[in-house]
């Protein structure tokens, strides 16, 4: 028990967040695969203005917490990382502090697979979710759900700007054990 | 002040002050309301890319001269009902009057565009028959996939038949010339008009002039209008294809030269005829029709274009050189491009000028003089004619066998027949860009990249074949120039679709899809009709993964060319990613047909066989591909994992083996040995090879696949070593 709550605690603390998006080439958005919902939401400030690009437009909730965005997709997708634009200066008590990301095949059998804790975050805050070990560099699954348990300052409602997820990019060339890695190999690999 | 009138309207054609023909025929049209004004009007529409006025004016004319008007008129506005229905109608007569090959070429793109298929190949293979010279169409079939060989099309048969035919009537002209003895010694002086007017017509409908022939007698004494209406074609002027700009260097009409008056001055018409041609080409801004052309124009602006491919390969000599080169070149080759009635236009022409100046007394003596040094010079010219003849129909020959491989992608067939060309038609932008297709289909973009910058520095302003250019570069990853390129080719023309491919390729290499998918759409709007903006586009969305639209643009390139195979490669890739790996089959066959010399879809092809569970077709499939072109590694690679997977496990290592002696730093090559070394239970040499492949930095996935590799690895060790 004490180790737990001790790897809980050090899992958790990001501090800020950064002003660019810069993702590795290796990774793609999934986003646009999947089926995004939430659990509560105040009209105008719906679920697309966390999927339009857009950082001036938010999510707003409107129920009790736990506030959920929920993720389906329609077959097992490897998801690598997800990322979150929050804005304490501009969202102050709206502003998540702990958000817990669970994982599983629908709304019955979700896992929690990560927590962490927002110090006054203002940007775009990376979440990876890979475990240590080098298997489990991915989550293979169909749901992914984000859970915000509490907000800055204790707000009961909370502001989410925008969130991308990413998952790694499948090979090029189908069918193949591994993907070509020189360029002799890739020249041949396609027709233009 | 007809004849004034339709003569000045002529001349002004001829030196391109269109809005001045324009309205001088208006108001010969409004005072001598004939049909045979009519055309010159249309002609005169023609002329100024005003295709819907001259549609207009045509419409329900029924002349021979104006059926064929019309359905030009409506080819270039898309109307192929109209323009069949024009051209149908005693298809024979037409054939009679006007020019058949011409006819049957325009028939063979209607139904080509329309569909017909089989019927287009008709008349094609008809247009190619009545007149052997008639290179579009040839090329036409080669397109289709349909051509006869070249040794077929332009062997001896065509030079007996282009012989017989322009000799038969150069005697008759003879004749002609004997009895009336009306050779203008204006020919002597006042050369700047006729040999002018008489290169128009030359360079007119030529091959119309055939069947005129036949008419030659009661046409003589026609007004000059008539005359003039009935020589030649419209629409020199239209911009031709630009395929056509790299045809076989055919030389600057030779007839002048046969009637013997100023040599020098008359090749240098020619000359600066095809150099106006050559600026004008360059000025029109016109959105370019895609392969539609008019047949007289395709040979005047070939004959123009020909001489300007000369006159570029020798671009540093000065002119006098040019001149004395080509006058030999005259000598050697192509009276042929002449064909019939040129002697008889000419004597139309002399006639024409002949009526409108006023010839004395005098002069007759010096006519009947002149008539008699020509009848020599002509039997001593006949043989020349028919060695050139057959020079020219010999280097078709060789141009159409290098072409027709080229379409049929045996792509070194056709490098050892360009091979065979003179260095001075080598060295011209159609066939080098011919060259670097031909590399290119290879893949060895090396070779490509030398033939075509080659092509470039030759002719420059020439656009045909750069898209694959750009393509290359792409493919080489060479940024800059693939910049480079792409800026030069707008600023030679911005309504090209090959420039807009070009631009296209290098967002694409920036990774900038949406933008790269745009210009290729850009391309598809300048020419609808042109299947590698559209195949472009496909792979472009494949790359966003816009699967659903990818299919689409796949689909309408097929539709434009059904033997374009990257298209068919590009749905087969589609599917296979879907698993829908029997559709993927079915297009990889498709590509596999239409090119069965390329390894890449031989392996592909192998690929999907395996997916469907026939390994032992697979396994002869990759085997093909890698007697096609030992080079490409991936055959190799996916021969081995098939082995793996049938448990050939030895000689699966033997192949891996010998890739990893060519590609050191190929990391999928060391996972997959580490794969089969841990089948073979020997870890530690499966522990070195995993390691190797992780420090070759794999894709993230790969990285994944391979630790966890490793880490079974252990586990075994672990057992053992508690045993």
């Amino acid at each position: 028990m004490a180790t737990e709550s001790l790897e809980l605690e050090e899992e958790g603390k990001i501090i800020g967040g950064n002003q660019h998006l810069i993702v590795d080439d290796d990774l793609r958005e999934m986003g646009k695969k999947a089926a995004w919902s939430v659990s509560s939401c105040k009209t105008g400030n719906g679920v697309s203005s966390l999927r339009d690009d857009n950082l001036e437009n938010y999510w707003q909730s409107d129920g009790a917490q736990p506030h959920l965005v929920n993720i389906q997709f329609q077959k097992k997708v490897k998801l690598q990382l997800v990322v979150l634009y929050m804005d304490f200066k501009l969202d102050e008590s709206y502003t998540p502090s702990k958000i817990s990301i669970r994982a599983g095949d629908g709304f019955h059998n979700l896992k929690e697979i990560k927590t962490v804790e927002l110090v006054k975050p203002t940007g775009w805050i990376y979440l990876s979710l890979s475990g240590n070990d080098p298997r489990e560099t991915f989550v293979n699954t169909f749901m992914l759900q984000i859970a915000v348990l509490s907000n800055h300052l204790n707000g009961r409602d909370t502001h989410v700007r925008q969130i991308k997820v990413y998952g790694p990019r499948p090979n090029p060339i189908p069918h193949q054990p591994f993907q070509f890695t020189s360029r002799e190999f890739i020249t041949y690999s396609t027709v233009r | 002040m007809e004849a004034l009138l339709a003569n000045y309207v002529e001349k002004s054609l001829k030196q391109y002050m269109r809005r001045n023909a324009i309205f001088l025929c208006e108001r010969l049209y409004a005072e001598f309301p004939s049909e045979v004004n009519l055309q010159l009007l249309a002609r005169c529409y023609l002329n100024n890319n005003q295709p819907h006025s001259a549609y207009h004016v045509l419409k329900g004319m029924q002349m021979a001269q104006s059926r064929y008007l019309f359905a030009v008129a409506c080819l270039e506005m898309d109307l192929f009902s109209e323009a069949e229905t024009a051209l149908l109608p005693i298809e024979e007569l037409c054939a009679h009057v006007t020019n058949g090959a011409a006819v049957q070429y325009l028939l063979g793109i209607i139904h080509r565009d329309t569909n017909r298929m089989k019927s287009s190949v008709e008349h094609f293979r008809k247009a190619l028959s009545i007149d052997p010279l008639f290179w579009a169409a040839y090329e036409e079939l080669c397109i289709l996939g349909e051509a006869e060989e070249a040794a077929v099309c332009f062997g001896d048969v065509a030079i007996h038949y282009v012989q017989e035919h322009y000799l038969g009537n150069a005697s008759s002209y003879l004749q002609i010339a004997n009895s009336d003895q009306s050779l203008d010694s204006s020919q002597a002086f006042g050369l700047e008009d006729l040999s002018l007017s008489h290169l128009q017509q030359m360079e007119g409908n030529n091959i119309r002039n055939i069947c005129l022939n036949n008419h030659g007698g009661p046409n003589l004494t026609g007004p000059v209008g008539q005359i003039t209406n009935s020589c030649c074609n419209s629409s020199f002027f239209r911009t031709p294809s630009p395929v056509l700009t790299q045809l076989s260097d055919m030389a600057p009409p030779p007839l002048i030269r046969n009637i013997r008056f100023c040599q020098n001055e008359v090749s240098l018409r020619s000359s600066t005829q095809a150099r106006r041609e050559f600026v004008r080409e360059n000025e029109s801004a016109q959105i370019r029709g895609s392969l539609f052309f008019d047949s007289g124009r395709r040979r005047s602006a070939r004959l123009a274009a020909a001489q300007r491919s000369f006159n570029s390969t020798q671009g540093s000599e000065n002119k006098a050189n040019n001149l004395r080169a080509s006058i030999k070149l005259n000598s050697g080759t192509c009276y042929s491009t002449v064909c019939k009635g040129q002697f008889q236009n000419l004597e139309e022409a002399f006639r024409a000028t002949s009526s409108s100046l006023s010839s004395s007394a005098d002069v007759k003596s010096v006519q009947d003089e002149t008539v008699n040094t020509q009848l020599r010079s002509f039997i001593s010219n006949s043989s020349k004619i028919k060695s050139g003849i057959s020079d020219t129909i010999n280097l078709l020959r060789i141009l159409g066998e290098g072409y027709r491989h080229l379409c049929e992608y045996r792509c070194q067939e056709a490098l050892n027949v360009y091979q065979k060309l003179s260095s001075k038609q080598y060295n011209t932008g159609w066939v080098l860009s011919q060259v670097g297709k031909a590399y290119f289909e290879l893949v060895d973009y090396l070779n490509a990249d030398y033939a075509f910058s080659l092509a470039r520095q030759i002719s420059p302003y020439n656009l045909e074949g750069m898209d694959v250019y750009s393509t290359v570069l792409y493919l080489m990853k060479e940024d800059m120039k693939l910049k480079y390129l792409a800026q030069e080719l707008i600023s030679i023309d911005r309504f090209a679709p090959q420039a807009w491919c070009a631009i296209g390729n290098c967002y694409s290499f920036q990774k900038d899809h949406e933008t790269a998918l745009k210009s290729f759409q850009r391309a598809v709007q300048l020419n609808s009709r042109f299947p590698y903006a559209h195949t472009l586009s496909g792979h472009e969305n494949v790359i966003i993964e816009d699967y659903g639209n990818a299919v689409e643009c796949y689909q309408k390139a097929l539709h434009v060319d059904a033997r374009h195979y990257k298209s068919w490669y590009g749905l087969g890739m589609i599917y296979l990613r879907q698993e829908k790996i029997e559709f993927a089959e079915h297009h990889f066959r498709q590509a596999y047909r239409i090119n069965p010399f390329s390894s890449v879809i031989m392996y592909y092809l192998g690929t999907t066989l395996e997916a469907l569970k026939r390994s032992e077709e697979a396994l002869v499939m990759m085997e093909k591909a890698i007697v096609t072109d030992n080079k490409n590694p991936l055959p190799k690679y996916s021969k081995a994992n098939m082995l793996v997977t049938l448990g050939r496990l030895n000689e699966a290592l033997e192949i891996l083996e010998e890739l990893k002696e060519c590609y050191p730093r190929e990391s999928s090559i060391y996972a997959l040995m580490g794969e089969i070394y841990k089948q073979h239970k020997k870890y530690d040499k499966s522990m070195l090879h995993f390691g190797i492949a992780l420090d070759l930095k794999p894709s993230i996935v790969d990285v994944a696949k391979i630790q966890a590799a490793i880490g079974k690895l252990i586990l075994p060790d672990e057992i053992e070593d508690n045993l």
